[in-house]
């Protein structure tokens, strides 16, 4: 079973039981393999499931890609202070949807996830952040976790081990920034949902103050099954550094967007033709955001040899990101979707740092002035260097992100913005 | 069964039936209610069930009564077992005014004062995060809130043109309520659904793959259940 | 690093811009270039408040990392080469400036924080010179926020150091940030205000631009044609370090100056806002002695000639002196007048002193309390030891003065509840005061003196500090230093010589009073000193 298609090229360990509407029953879950990793875990000491984490190379798939095990690694390892775990189910990058399917279709993985997770950390709870918009997939998550509860699978003594970890469903109310790290441990805390000033870090003080991680949805998801079958085996797939499987994001203009799980360093190319049956019909490809909103357009021709690890897609002039493939055919109007982007950004922006505050609104009136055919070549200046001043100076990297589709579609498609702005012509429709 | 084409224009696009959920892609069947999740979730429990979940209820409801107690009966249990989650009172925040917003349907200036003062937070300190988060509503809105994502990967295949439609269907500007009480539309950014382009939340759902020829369709049938309930309530 | 405690504390040792500087662990990058004098640019950072880093502008360069740091928040270790003004440094700066500029209203022609504004000197100094933006800025427009304070939406660079204040000093929790993104903008919550704050004229005074501004003086002023003098606030006996703020030989406004151990870097709104007194028109300006019942102006030296034959004449006599003093007289003019007092053969020396049913305490630093005592120098005249009478009004207690038929010598105090028949039986009276009062009218000699702010002095605030004030105005007419005169009329009668200094004053208050034994002007400095013992003070 798939949902919403299904691709023979695909690797499915986090995605497996997509589209199976068993797999979110206890019993169905169980079945099918759920909490043995766990029972498996608690009969480890914490600091050898960090190693089997950290041996396994998993990397952040929140968009960061830091590796996992590291991570967990900078907690303390004593339980002198209560510690945290944060699991950001607040997917706002435009172009993700894995995580909404995660939570949908087997929130029993998850919620093993967080268990190992926090046991390996020493917590004894643990939050998954919810965005607000996330209704039902974060009602079918509750209900997962109500029948988890009554199995003593969560809580006091789980499977009679003495073990106690809680597991709390909190729940957003619409803020991309909750689900920069910082952002949602503020948000969390029942602030505004601000990023922080690092140092200090999660892991010295969190949330509360106290020691906390946070991971990603993906990311815990991914643990149950390199705790059954070991670091070793997850590394039979990818690279060296982006070892794994990864569920990308297809969306745009191709003919079957929706998730797909493939081996890290699946060739863009392949991606895009075989696994989603290729651009539209009678359309060529122009351009494809790699990772979400955040990186740098790739035009076609840098797409060719662009294979999808974090290494391979640095070296193609971008990032990987959380994996989100925009595709876009010929009919994509850029300097429009840019134009989206930044004013995304600009309505995101928490508004503390000036550069941000301002630039991203500043940018976001320069484009659509462009748009509506009254911009000049000075603006395109303009907004490379407001852009680049907006880059590196703020607290968290929402600023840096506006930087990336607007430098990168001035340099790579110029000729849309020179069309807009010499004879008012846009070069797209869509 | 032919997947149909969910990218191309407005125009060339096939509507489908039942609009608004994403299972119709021709590889498989699945009911909307699967999809959803609806049939495993079942109704929740007012008092909120397990306090692990208490907080997870949906907030943006058909039904709302801006001068509902906050909080009584059920709620008041559901509002308890939220607080029990967290070492202070401060973190509920955000779960207690999605509950208040749940019972009022928006907060006003009135409410915010009244989540303040249940959980011991200055009124200017709520008013701050309130204004903070785009969901919360800070003026009545209709019984069904359109939100249509109008973000890259929507406005790629039609987002645009699923606006208008709504906007043209509903008799509406962006942001004002229908003369009968039932459609406010306004813009959404990326709402995680972006395989299923055009997405638009509509209160505590999502409907996907939404092409502007769906739209009536999808309008046609809010307005059934609307009066549906009107008759039952 | 031993300090003067004989402790060692730990010391790091670092460079910033090429001059090497040790400081204490945990000192700020900011702080260690402002040990070299540098001052660099920040506007959400104040060191009265927690500092959230948000305004971008401090940022430096630390050779060898990555990226810029907020020095404001970044804590100095061993060894580091910090630029506060390296290319990148400086390029940073004048982007976040530009940034900085891009919504902001040119509104210096109207605006009255201009030429103190922190947005003007940052930019003169160091932005662009001309903004690229062309596009049209967003408009919050202008909010009351209650009580001294004016919000002017449109020129706010969400530094935030106001909600903070409100937060964290103050502890009213008032302000906030609303909305998000460039929308985010400083309000209250809704109609709440401000009304019932006690301290909240300091948001004006740390928002650097013109976004808040006081109500009192909207459109008064120029900052630039305002002169500054250091000065005591003589409202309370808290005794909080200000500046009088003058132009045209009146107050125009009064500002908080820095003193850790007083106010830190706050004042009262209440002692904030009553200044008007200081600038009042009708004053007593000459010399006034009556003969044959009427009231004739004379010259000091007239005057006083007048004024040491009778006093001659009374102390022969041996005639019972009753003496009112104020405790809102400097230390020199109440040490002046006990004197006086005491060669007079009188003994006890009286005052009335207003107090306030309560007391306003500043949460945040809870050492600043607008007191009960709502004179300046109540301790000074107890020190001096002199006797309060009277109710909480500063009123009554004179029963025996009114009709006394001895000596009456009044310094400074108004007598408003006591009609002109005051003294009408009294053998000589002499009234000392700065303004014109229906008591003084059967006085036979009225002296005109200076007020606070009209001559250099110190108070005693309640915990015992002797502080310096300096003089702002010009006094009107023949108006003089009550020591002064005093002083001289001692001498006249001792056939010593007088002070011709206030610091000459108040060393001789020190030989006279063992609490000011040992001090001097020079051990007061601009931040005061405790008296002798100051633990036997009687409590307010």
């Amino acid at each position: 079973m798939a949902y919403p298609y299904v691709s023979d090229r695909e690797v499915r360990i986090v995605s497996k039981f997509f589209g199976d509407p068993e797999a979110r029953t206890l019993a169905g879950a169980r079945k099918r393999g759920r909490y043995e990793a766990l029972e498996k875990a608690l009969a480890m000491d914490p600091d050898d499931v960090v190693q089997v984490v950290k041996s396994s190379g998993l990397r952040g798939r929140g968009g960061a890609g830091f590796p996992t095990g590291v991570k967990w690694s900078f907690m303390p390892k004593n339980r002198d202070s209560p510690h945290y775990l944060c699991c950001n189910a607040d997917e706002s990058e435009p172009g993700t949807f894995k995580d909404r399917e995660l939570m949908r279709w087997d929130p029993h993985q998850l919620i093993e996830g967080c268990l190992i997770a926090a046991h390996a950390i020493r917590a004894e709870h643990a939050y998954i952040y919810c965005r607000g918009e996330f209704f039902e997939a974060s009602a079918v998550l509750a209900e997962a976790l109500e029948d988890a509860y009554e199995a003593g699978l969560v809580g006091k003594d789980i499977l009679g081990t003495g073990v106690e970890i809680d597991v709390t469903v909190h729940i957003g109310a619409g803020a991309y920034i909750c689900g920069e790290e910082t952002g949602l441990m503020n948000s969390l805390e029942g602030r505004r949902g601000q990023p922080r000033v690092k140092p200090p870090f999660p892991a010295a003080a969190g949330v509360f103050g106290m020691p906390t991680t946070i991971n990603n949805v993906e990311t815990l998801c991914s643990v149950p099954s390199i705790i059954t079958n070991g670091g070793e085996w997850y590394r039979q797939w990818g690279t060296e550094k982006s070892p794994g499987t990864k569920l990308f994001c297809v969306s745009g203009h191709v003919r079957k967007p929706g998730n797909y799980e493939l081996p890290l360093s699946f060739p863009l190319m392949e991606l895009i033709e075989d696994v989603c049956g290729g651009v539209r019909d009678g359309h060529e490809l122009k351009a494809v955001i790699p990772g979400g909103s955040s990186v740098p357009i790739l035009s076609a021709a840098e797409c060719l040899e662009c294979c999808l690890d974090y290494e391979g897609v640095a070296e193609a002039g971008s990032m990987l990101g959380c994996a989100s493939v925009i595709v876009m055919d010929e009919t994509a109007d850029i300097v429009k979707q840019v134009r989206r982007m930044a004013s995304f950004y600009a309505h995101e922006s928490c508004g503390q740092c000036t550069p941000c505050r301002e630039g991203s609104a500043w940018v976001t009136r320069i484009l659509q002035r462009i748009e509506d055919g009254r911009g000049t070549e000075e603006d395109l200046d303009t907004l490379i260097e407001v852009t680049t001043q907006m880059t590196g100076t703020t607290i968290c990297v929402l600023s840096d992100s506006v930087a990336a589709p607007v430098q990168s579609s001035i340099e790579k498609f110029r000729d849309e913005y020179l069309a807009l702005i010499r004879r008012g012509e846009r070069m797209g429709v869509a | 069964m032919t997947p149909p084409d969910r990218t191309g224009s407005a125009t060339e696009r096939v509507p489908f039936e039942n609009p608004g959920w994403a299972g119709n892609t021709g590889e498989f069947d699945l009911t909307e209610d699967q999809v959803r999740g609806a049939d495993f979730v079942g109704t929740r429990a007012l008092e909120g069930g397990h306090p692990a979940a208490s907080a997870s209820h949906a907030y943006m409801l058909e039904e709302k009564d801006p001068a509902a107690p906050l909080f009584e009966g059920p709620y008041r249990e559901r509002f308890e077992k939220i607080l029990s989650r967290y070492p202070e009172k401060r973190p509920a925040l955000l779960p207690v005014l999605n509950l208040a917003q749940e019972l009022r349907g928006h907060l006003s200036p009135e409410t915010m004062g009244a989540v303040a003062e249940l959980l011991e937070l200055d009124p200017a300190y709520v008013r701050g995060v309130a204004t903070f988060y785009t969901m919360y509503n800070k003026r009545p809105v209709g019984r069904y809130l359109v939100q249509v994502c109008t973000n890259i990967s929507c406005s790629l295949c039609g987002a645009d043109d699923v606006l208008k439609a709504f906007l043209k269907h509903t008799g509406t500007e962006l942001g004002e309520t229908s003369g009968d009480g039932l459609f406010t539309t306004i813009e959404a950014e990326c709402l995680a659904a972006c395989g299923f382009a055009t997405c638009a939340q509509i209160n505590s759902r999502y409907f996907e793959s939404l092409a502007a020829a769906d739209v009536p369709a999808v309008i046609e049938r809010l307005k059934r259940e609307a009066s549906v309930e009107g008759e039952d309530g | 690093m031993t300090a003067g405690d004989g402790q060692t504390r730990e010391t790091v040792t670092l460079t910033v811009d090429g001059q090497v500087v040790t400081v204490p662990k945990g000192t700020t990058l900011l702080d260690a270039a402002g040990h070299l004098g540098t001052r660099v640019p920040h506007y959400c950072y104040h060191p009265g408040l927690t500092s959230p880093a948000m305004c971008r502008l401090c940022l430096v360069e630390i050779e060898g990392a990555p990226k810029l740091v907020p020095s404001c928040k970044t804590v100095a270790q061993d060894g580091q080469v910090v630029l506060t003004g390296s290319e990148k440094a400086e390029t940073m700066r004048r982007g976040v400036l530009e940034f900085y500029l891009v919504n902001h209203p040119l509104d210096c022609p109207i605006c009255d924080q201009s030429g103190e504004c922190k947005l003007q000197d940052y930019v003169h100094a160091e932005g662009r010179p001309h903004g690229r933006s062309r596009e049209p800025k967003r408009v919050f427009g202008r909010d009351d926020f209650g009580a001294d304070v004016l919000f002017y939406g449109d020129r706010c660079v969400m530094c935030t150091r106001c909600v903070r204040f409100m937060n964290e000093v103050e502890q009213d929790p008032r302000l906030a940030v609303v909305e998000r993104g460039s929308r985010s903008v400083i309000d209250t919550f809704f109609d709440e205000g401000l009304e019932g704050t006690a301290f909240s004229g300091n948001i004006v005074d740390i928002c650097p631009v013109g976004a808040l501004v006081s109500k009192d003086f909207l459109h008064k002023q120029r900052a630039w044609d305002l002169d500054h003098t250091p000065s005591i606030c003589p409202n309370c006996s808290q005794g909080c370090n200000i500046e009088l703020h003058t132009r045209d030989n009146l107050v125009q406004r009064l500002k908080p100056r820095a003193n850790l151990d007083v106010n830190q870097y706050w004042m009262c709104d209440y002692g904030r806002g009553r200044y008007e007194w200081i600038n009042r028109a009708d004053r007593v300006d000459v010399p006034l002695v009556r003969s044959e019942g009427r009231s004739k102006a004379m010259g000091w030296g007239e005057a006083l000639g007048a004024l040491l034959e009778q006093l001659r004449d009374v102390t022969e006599k041996g005639t019972t002196v009753k003496a009112v003093a104020s405790p809102f007289a400097s230390n020199e003019d109440l040490s002046a007048f006990a004197a006086l007092v005491t060669q007079l053969g009188g003994s006890e020396i009286v005052y009335r002193s207003p107090q306030a049913d309560d007391e306003a305490v500043l949460k945040g630093f809870p050492r600043l309390v607008r007191r009960r005592d709502l004179a300046p120098n109540r301790t000074g005249a107890e020190l001096l030891e002199m006797t309060r009478i009277g109710d909480d009004h500063g009123e009554g207690g004179l029963e025996g003065f009114a009709r006394h038929d001895g000596v009456i010598l009044v310094l400074g105090a108004p007598l408003a509840d006591q009609d002109s028949t005051f003294g009408s039986d009294a053998a000589l009276y002499v009234y000392v005061g700065a303004h014109p009062v229906s008591a003084m009218g059967s006085a036979h000699f009225v002296l005109p003196q200076t007020t606070f702010a009209e001559q250099e002095g110190t108070f005693v605030n309640h915990e015992g500090r002797v502080q310096r004030f300096w003089p702002a105005l010009q006094a009107p007419g023949a108006a003089r230093p009550a020591w002064l005169v005093l002083e001289t009329l001692l001498g006249e009668l001792t056939g010593g010589t007088a002070p011709a200094r206030a610091e000459e004053a108040f060393q001789r208050l020190a030989e006279r009073s063992p609490a000011f034994a040992g001090l001097s002007y020079r051990d007061l400095g601009t931040t005061g000193a405790l008296v002798n013992e100051p633990a036997r003070l009687v409590g307010d």
